[in-house]
């Protein structure tokens, strides 16, 4: 009988990132590929064209930056325990986003499908809380705002 | 003027000002007098400093070193601190 190890997954600093041009979301799922998965789930968050018929021309994120690498990987290492994930991969962009394209990706990996999509759902609720990074919505007029959801507790209130 | 790299004269504390703050405040960082405090009064600090900012900075969670602090948590002069106004990312 051949026992098959995992991948050595010791690169961990790769697990989370943030990126100032298009995310490779082929690459992002093939990196939690593995033998002992069963499930693999690739979300890719888009921006939108339109939000509440509202046209946007493009979209604009910012971030604190060391804080968000931080927050990410915390929320990254908590899935992986929390949802036995057999592997992990967050990225977030950066600057300008143009519609159809992707502004988050997540991929899991678990023996079954049921954790792997749990883990991707869990991970997109925590970052629209937590993660210090905001989008500016620019409109084809020239206007623009930034998207602070009023809804919102405080940011880091579980700190 | 100054850049992000000066250092915050004596008895200010240097604020880092993100996305809708920094457009509001038409710049990155923020300086405010402080002799002492916690992350809870430097949202009013910061408030008083610059009014038009009160609206963001009451619903902010603080950060200093690159981490969520409590409300509790003590702030002193030169520590690098950040406010972080509703998150929007996704």
């Amino acid at each position: 009988m051949t026992t098959v190890a995992p991948t050595d997954r010791t690169a961990a600093s790769a697990d989370v990132d943030l990126v100032h041009g298009p995310i490779d979301t082929a690459t992002l799922l093939a990196a939690v590929g593995d033998v002992t998965a069963g499930g693999n789930v690739l979300f890719v968050g888009t921006a939108r064209g339109v939000t509440d018929g509202v046209a946007t021309r493009s979209l604009t994120y910012d971030a604190h930056e060391p804080l968000a690498l931080a927050t990410l990987r915390g929320l990254q290492r908590e899935a992986v325990a929390r949802f036995v994930l057999t592997a992990c991969r967050i990225v977030h962009r950066l600057g300008t986003v143009l519609p159809g394209e992707a502004s988050v990706a997540i991929a899991t990996s678990a023996p079954h499908r049921r954790e792997a999509f749990a883990a991707a759902e869990w991970l997109m609720e925590r970052i629209k809380r937590n993660v210090p990074i905001w989008k500016c919505e620019e409109r084809p007029d020239g206007g623009r705002e930034w998207a602070h959801p009023a809804t919102a507790a405080r940011p880091g209130g579980d700190a | 003027m100054h850049d992000d790299t000066t250092p915050a004269a004596p008895g200010t504390l240097a604020v880092a000002l993100f996305a809708g703050m920094a457009a509001v405040a038409g710049r990155r960082r923020i300086e405010v007098p402080w002799t002492g405090g916690t992350a809870a009064d430097l949202r009013h600090r910061v408030a008083e400093a610059l009014p038009a900012l009160a609206a963001l900075a009451a619903r902010s969670g603080v950060a200093v070193a690159d981490r969520y602090v409590t409300d509790d948590a003590p702030i002193t002069a030169g520590d690098d601190v950040a406010l972080i106004p509703p998150v929007s990312g996704g």
